[in-house]
């Protein structure tokens, strides 16, 4: 609080004695109609006062008026700002919070890896089974080598059969077609071999180029699922480190709003000087009152022709208020505005 | 929402009681002197009533003096907001039944504390 306002204001009774007033009948004539010729001017000196103690009320109630505005709004802001921020800190179970969209995003990326992951294994699952699909063809290419030699085997045995019936002569010839049956039927097996080996051997090559496709997509997955979880930390992170400074500015942004407040409730403080200033006003008007009075008293009512140039008291500039009242300039001419 | 009626002759110290206590949460009527104060008191209820001392056409301490003979106000507190601090002026209002003192300039926090003590 201003204490120049305050030692106005604990000096607030009327500043007027009677005994001045008493005293002006003891003046020289001169005095005395030199007083009478200003007499005319009290009422308009303390319309004056009126107007400047009515114009200062206003300016208050139009300052008022905007803190009102900036209050509410600042009101306003620290209200929602503290909704957010106390919804917020309730915890990531709704979904409306910043937290909770991240926590919800998170939620939604650890299930499309988990997906991606979960399809990965199923390929490395798949590539198990083709390579036991391969054992398995390489032990049915092993048996029908085994087949091969035993057609061999029968082929040779069929031979020495048909020499054998040959030496028999004609006791031996019903042998030597069987052993021809034999060859016949020992040929056609090794062809059936031949032709089974050839499709375990393209089966084989496909199962081995599929593994390798595979093998290489399982590694690509692989890569590409750590590189999404490397991305989405450091995307997590980063939201959240935008998060914690959202949070921080909309705190900084509530303790400016209780500031605001502060510094208002010190502002209307510091505006009921002109309480105390409209008071005082209202004694000076209320003793030219009464000085007015009793200079009629004891003069009487002055002719219109009487009255004194009233230029006499308008004549102080600004700059010589402020010696009067005590307020040195800074700097000459400062503040002052001229246009042309 | 806790009423608080003020009383002052100066609109804009009405405004800034007014605009003081709307911050804090109260509602706020308003009334330019204490016959106003008691008309309005005819069709609204205040739970406190915050009055300036000097006012034309009826002061302070007459307004808390009328107050006090209304059933409805008998218990409620009154405070006293005014320049006025001298000590004879005090125990006028205490004696008419007034609740508290607070001399102006007033400081809009203090102000509030106070309301809060006084408002059962």
């Amino acid at each position: 609080m201003n204490k120049s306002v305050q030692s106005q204001a604990s000096g607030v009774e009327s500043s007027f004695s009677p005994s001045m007033a008493s005293g002006v009948s003891g003046l020289g004539s001169d005095v005395e109609s030199e007083l009478a010729q200003y007499l005319p001017h009290f009422s308009r000196m303390s319309e004056q006062l009126k107007q400047t103690s009515s114009q200062i009320e206003n300016s208050v109630i139009d300052v008022c008026n905007s803190f009102q505005g900036i209050a509410q709004r600042a009101r306003e802001t620290v209200d929602r700002t503290k909704g957010f921020l106390g919804r917020d800190g309730e915890g990531s179970s709704d979904k409306r919070t910043f937290e909770g969209l991240i926590e919800n995003c998170s939620g939604t990326l650890v299930k499309i890896l988990k997906v991606t992951e979960e399809a990965g294994e199923m390929s490395r699952r798949a590539v198990e089974r083709i390579r036991e699909m391969d054992k398995a063809s390489e032990s049915i290419n092993a048996a029908v080598q085994q087949l091969e030699r035993i057609a061999v085997g029968n082929k040779i045995l069929a031979l020495n059969a048909r020499i054998e019936a040959a030496r028999a002569g004609r006791y031996g010839a019903g042998f030597a077609v069987v052993a021809m049956e034999v060859i016949s039927q020992t040929d056609k097996s090794q062809k059936v071999n031949a032709l089974v080996s050839g499709l375990i051997k393209n089966l084989r090559s496909l199962a081995g180029s599929t593994l390798d496709d595979l093998n290489r997509m399982n590694v690509e997955d692989q890569q590409r699922v750590e590189q999404c979880k490397h991305e989405v930390d450091e995307s997590l992170r980063d939201m959240q480190g935008a998060h914690g400074e959202m949070k921080k500015m909309l705190t900084g942004m509530t303790d400016e709003g209780a500031l605001l407040a502060n510094d208002i409730g010190a502002a209307v403080r510091g505006l009921q000087f002109q309480d105390r200033t409209n008071q005082r006003i209202a004694h000076v008007i209320e003793d030219l009152g009464v000085l007015s009075t009793r200079l009629k008293t004891r003069f009487g009512e002055p002719a219109d022709g009487d009255a004194a140039s009233y230029e006499g008291f308008s004549s102080f500039t600004m700059r010589e208020e402020r010696a009067v009242a005590g307020i040195e300039e800074a700097e000459s001419g400062a503040g002052e505005v001229e246009l042309f | 929402m806790r009423k608080v009626l003020i009383v002052d002759d100066a609109v804009s110290m009405r405004q800034m009681v007014g605009f003081t206590l709307r911050q804090g949460g109260y509602d706020v009527v308003e009334a330019e002197h204490g016959q106003d104060a008691l008309n309005k008191l005819q069709s609204t209820t205040v739970d406190l009533v915050l009055t300036d001392l000097n006012m034309p056409v009826m002061d302070g301490i007459t307004l808390i003096q009328n107050l006090r003979r209304i059933p409805a106000m008998k218990s409620k507190p009154i405070l006293m907001l005014t320049t006025e601090g001298l000590a004879a002026k005090k125990e006028q209002g205490k004696a008419a039944g007034a609740t508290g003192w607070i001399v102006k300039p007033f400081d809009p926090e203090k102000l509030l504390q106070t309301l809060a003590k006084v408002l059962p």
